[in-house]
């Protein structure tokens, strides 16, 4: 066989083993024609070529023939034994690296590519793979590595593509376009690059077929520069749009599987389960397994445990195991919530909004694979809406009904702007929207925050966006989302609400931040950055500045604590420490600390009024906000009692039936049939213990608003678990004897 | 017989008998445990004191000797037809082979325990093991007549147990009388404590290490879920382990008397009629559990006349 290629050996001169020997240069692979032709759309000759190497003595190039071929165990089983025969050969690493990866196998693919870069860490070949395997994660590190390969080799083509890719899915326009036209000018099959400038046309909306014409010349049938292009639609929230995309990949090579599960998962975001869960099966049984297929189409045979709520303007699917609980709370807020937003916004949304509530937070998960920065706790997409159930975190981890405000307002931002709104934008009035919603919800500002406010990593808005997709440290996504919210805040402010919609709807003509910043609000976005910032030190400078000696002295009154310390030092240290930090809300607070030591005292009204500043702070911790409703209930405040279990309903409502007996006690004691009716249906769905005084309360509750049908009932259910429960007994012959009409 | 079965969840005790409580804290080890061990077992003393003769032992005390000491004293007071209950609170440990209560001195083993409780006449017993690894001790311990309740379900669940926290907290909530009959039963106490420990752990998001089980045929393997189909679960419903209010008395009036055999036979009907539920349809059941219960409260306010 005539040999295609020549391996040459250079070995460095080795001294008492301190220098590594010189890599091995492997040439140019036969398996790069096969290649090339398949990019080019010459399906035949790809086939025939991919053939031939399946027939080689070389290990390696029969691996390379197979996965052409798309006999891919073979395939692996090949590039198994080629390593095994030359464990030194970089090519081999970095080939079935690629092969990994386009398994979507990127565990195994980067521990090939770190082999290979330890014997040549200038390999361009494995610094690109290792980038792609970055660029998976949307990991910072992508662009690192990317940078690297085209400075080993700076005619790397598909290095210089995958510049384009990552600058434009940061949301630079301008990078990707210049990365895009160097690899353009690199080569004329750069196909990549031409999908990188088809979809910014796209994103700009004007047309891409320039773009997709010229990509045709070179292959009428490039699927994988269609479903780059969907991709990228799919990252800036253009769903319908990348959903086309998709439909057009596969239009272009049915056998693209990859586009085929991207089409069903993106059809799924967006309430379209038939259609998806058929492609996704198809994908399935072809023999793509990746996760975002797998997971979803176990996701969809979970949703047979889902029961589904319809509303005058709503869709909510909750699990059976929680919806008797759930539909007491959930439906009736987002009801509430899109009649506040169709106000504000001034929008009649076209359909109704689905909220998929998830208590395995695995399930919600699966929703925003692939996506990235996305809230870990609720995603939008369109009209639908996927979210953590209240019972999917522990107590107070994260406010459901905040969640669900915010995303709700996702729903008519994008909806307004065609999905034309900059991610900031939308992130930040959701985040607005939630403190607008009421005072004490949304998210405090936490230490991560207060440490990027403090070292002045704040983003220029210009670039805010970048934030949420690449962080370059971590905990930047969270430190984005607070500013995109405070940022809406100030604009709030001084220009007042309506500036915000109005830039909402100037977003919806896809203008850029910068055009948006400066025709609304008659300023640079430099100067806007300056004012913002001004504006943002006034209001959490003294808490930012104070952090340090917030943290040093928390530490100390801890210790204190620990060792039964003298409660009014104690107390004072707290409240100060309080004051110093408010926002801090968290288990073990100064506000926490102080109630105790006020309690220990005897200091009832001062522990109740701690706890109250607590809660308008935002507190969020259930046993404290049961402790408090104690105390105001002691103190003779029911209304203020039953507004704080009412407050605790929207944080943390299941797992709780003391909660809703207390709750329904005081509405009960307040004259609120309907509230009380509420709370004791809240306590019967979690299948109480004490069933029968349940039952009863309910009873009366009904009877209190005149449904003697359902009161009776319910008695018969209290004293069918306790035949001798007197006090049910009495009404029961009270009821029948005709006496009773209202308790 | 099964006319003996069905009254059995229903019926307060109406000829009172002595409820003999023995009740030991072991060793805790760490001072924390050793605190918390203290702490329930002062606790139950003082929530179950005005049900019946109630002996503590803590610390020290709690030594294999004087545990059989106490066990004798109880033997020597109490009759067959009392009641005898034996809580244990600290950890255990077992090595494959033999379950140990750890106490100061050498250590009690489940079959010593158990040749404790046989000393004792009382027919009815009840032994609530709270120990890590106590589902070890369950085989050694259970008898005929005997509920035994373990924290855990098997020697292999090691870890502290919470169950202990919510079976004091049964003995204290008065939602833990799930049938109103002013008395919580060993099963109403082990069902609130094994929810309240399960749910401890979902809201936690912490993986259970602990299962409380049941066992109260002298023959089975214990159970979460005592029920008809695995005929766990009646001895413990007739075994009260804590009396709260006024314990009801036989009345010496012909016509109390008379009131009482009625309202025992209108229970006996509505139980029969639950256990029919399934096969009747559902309005009927309705409709007849409805005026069975009118009768039944008609009766229960003459009585309280």
């Amino acid at each position: 066989m005539k040999r295609l290629f020549a391996v040459f050996l250079a070995f460095a001169a080795i001294s008492c083993g301190q220098t590594k020997p010189a890599p091995i240069v492997e040439g140019r692979s036969p398996a790069e024609d096969c290649w090339t032709n398949r990019k080019h759309g010459q399906a035949d000759a790809a086939k025939s070529c991919f053939d031939k190497l399946t027939r080689s003595a070389d290990a390696y190039l029969r691996a390379e023939g197979f996965w052409g071929l798309g006999q891919f165990n073979d395939a692996n089983g090949a590039f198994k034994e080629a390593l095994a025969r030359n464990d030194k050969s970089i090519r081999t690493r970095v080939r079935w690296g690629r092969f990994f990866l386009e398994r979507y196998n990127t565990n195994d693919a980067g521990k090939l590519f770190e082999e290979a870069l330890e014997l040549d860490e200038k390999n361009a070949p494995a610094l690109l793979g290792a980038a792609l395997v970055g660029a998976e994660g949307f990991d910072a590190k992508a662009v690192e590595f990317a940078d690297k390969a085209i400075a080993s080799d700076p005619k790397l083509v598909e290095a210089q593509e995958l510049k384009a890719h990552l600058a434009l899915e940061d949301m630079n326009t301008a990078k990707a376009v210049e990365e895009a036209d160097k690899a353009i000018a690199m080569s004329e099959d750069a196909l990549d690059a031409m999908a990188i400038r088809a979809t910014v046309e796209l994103l700009a909306d004007r047309s891409p077929q320039p773009w997709l014409d010229r990509m045709a010349k070179v292959n009428p049938k490039y699927s994988e520069g269609y479903a780059r292009i969907a991709h990228h639609l799919v990252i800036n929230r253009r769903y319908e749009d990348g959903i086309d995309y998709y439909r057009k990949a596969i239009v272009m090579d049915p056998a693209n599987d990859a586009a085929r599960s991207e089409l069903g998962v993106n059809l799924m975001r967006i309430g379209q389960e038939a259609e998806a869960r058929t492609l996704l099966e198809k994908a399935y049984e072809n023999g793509w397994r990746d996760n975002p297929t797998v997971n979803t189409l176990r996701l969809m045979d979970s949703y047979k445990n889902f029961v589904t709520i319809e509303g005058t303007k709503s869709i909510v699917k909750l699990h059976k195991k929680e919806a008797d609980l759930l539909k007491l709370y959930i439906p009736a807020e987002l009801e509430r919530a899109i009649a506040t937003y169709e106000k504000k916004y001034k929008i009649t949304l076209s359909g109704k909004v689905q909220v998929e509530v998830y208590p395995d937070h695995e399930d919600f998960a699966v929703r925003t694979m692939g996506m990235p920065g996305l809230g870990a706790l609720g995603v939008t997409f369109g009209n639908v809406v996927a979210m953590d159930s209240p019972s999917g975190r522990p107590p107070a981890q994260f406010h459901w009904a905040s969640t669900m405000w915010h995303e709700l307002s996702h729903v008519f931002v994008l909806g307004a702007t065609k999905h034309r709104v900059p991610r900031w934008f939308t992130e930040g009035l959701a985040v607005h929207e939630e403190t607008a919603a009421a005072p004490d919800w949304g998210d405090r500002m936490s230490p991560p925050i207060i440490e990027a406010v403090h070292a002045k990593k704040l983003l220029p808005i210009a670039e805010l966006d970048r934030g949420f997709i690449r962080p370059n440290y971590p905990n930047q996504v969270i430190v984005s989302y607070f500013q995109g919210g405070k940022i809406c805040d100030y604009i709030n402010e001084r220009w007042g609400y309506q500036k915000l919609l109005d830039m909402m709807n100037d977003f919806a003509g896809n203008h850029p931040t910068v055009e948006v910043i400066e025709r609304q609000l008659k300023m640079k976005p430099e100067e806007f950055d300056t004012a913002f910032l001004a504006w943002l030190d006034k209001n959490v400078g003294a808490q930012v500045n104070a952090f340090a000696d917030w943290q040093k002295r928390m530490k100390a009154l801890n210790g204190v604590v620990k060792d039964g310390g003298e409660t009014d030092v104690i107390v004072t240290e707290a409240e100060a420490l309080a004051k110093l930090f408010p926002d801090y809300v968290e288990k073990g607070s100064p506000y926490e600390i102080a109630a105790n030591a006020y309690e220990k005292k005897g200091d009832k009204v001062k522990a109740r009024k701690t706890l109250e500043a607590w809660a308008n702070q935002g507190g969020r911790e259930p046993g404290l906000i049961r402790k408090l409703a104690d105390l105001q209930d002691e103190a003779g405040m029911q209304k203020e009692a039953a507004a704080s279990l009412e407050r605790l309903n929207m944080i943390y409502p299941v797992h709780d039936g003391a909660m809703h007996v207390h709750l329904g006690q005081l509405y009960t004691k307040l004259g609120n049939s309907r509230g009380a009716i509420r709370e004791y249906e809240a306590v019967l769905a979690e299948n109480p213990i004490d069933g029968a005084t349940a039952h009863y309360e309910l009873a009366k509750a009904y009877l209190g608003v005149g449904e003697r049908g359902k009161a009776e009932s319910n008695l018969v259910d209290a004293l069918e678990s306790a035949p001798g429960f007197k006090p049910a007994q009495k009404l029961l012959l009270e009821m029948n004897s005709g006496k009773k009409e209202n308790p | 017989m099964r006319k003996l079965v069905l009254l059995a969840g229903l019926l307060p005790v109406l000829a009172h008998a002595d409820t003999f409580y023995l009740t030991i804290a072991g060793l805790g080890g760490e001072a924390d445990y050793e605190q918390r061990f203290q702490a329930q077992a002062k606790e139950i003393e003082k929530l179950v004191g005005a049900s019946g003769k109630v002996t503590t032992l803590l610390g020290a005390e709690a030594k294999k000797a004087r545990i059989e000491e106490a066990a004798t004293e109880i033997a020597g007071k109490a009759q067959a037809s009392d009641t005898f209950v034996l809580t244990l609170i600290g950890h255990g440990t077992f090595d494959t082979n033999t379950y140990k209560f750890n106490i100061p001195g050498p250590d009690i083993t489940a079959a010593e325990l158990a040749a404790v409780c046989n000393k004792i006449p009382a027919t009815k017993q009840l032994v609530v093991n709270m120990t890590s690894a106590s589902g070890a001790s369950l085989a050694a311990l259970q008898k005929p007549r005997r509920v035994v309740i373990t924290a855990t379900k098997s020697g292999t669940e090691k870890n502290a147990t919470v169950f202990g926290r919510y079976w004091v907290e049964a003995l204290r909530d008065p939602g833990a009388d799930a049938d109103k009959n002013e008395s919580v039963s060993a099963l109403e106490a082990f069902r609130y404590a094994e929810r309240k420990t399960t749910e401890f752990y979902d809201t936690q998001k912490r993986l259970a290490t602990e299962h409380a089980v049941i066992e109260d045929t002298g023959k089975g393997e214990g159970v979460k879920a005592p029920s008809a189909a695995n005929g766990q679960g009646i001895a413990a419903s007739s075994l009260a382990v804590l009396r709260m209010g006024a314990v009801q008395q036989a009345a010496s009036d012909p016509a109390k008397r008379k009131l009482i055999a009625q309202r025992e036979d209108l229970e006996e009907q509505i139980d029969k009629l639950k256990y029919e539920k399934a096969a009747i349809p559902s309005d009927q059941y309705r409709k007849q559990l409805q005026s069975l219960l009118l009768q039944l409260a008609k009766v229960q306010e003459e009585l309280d006349k």
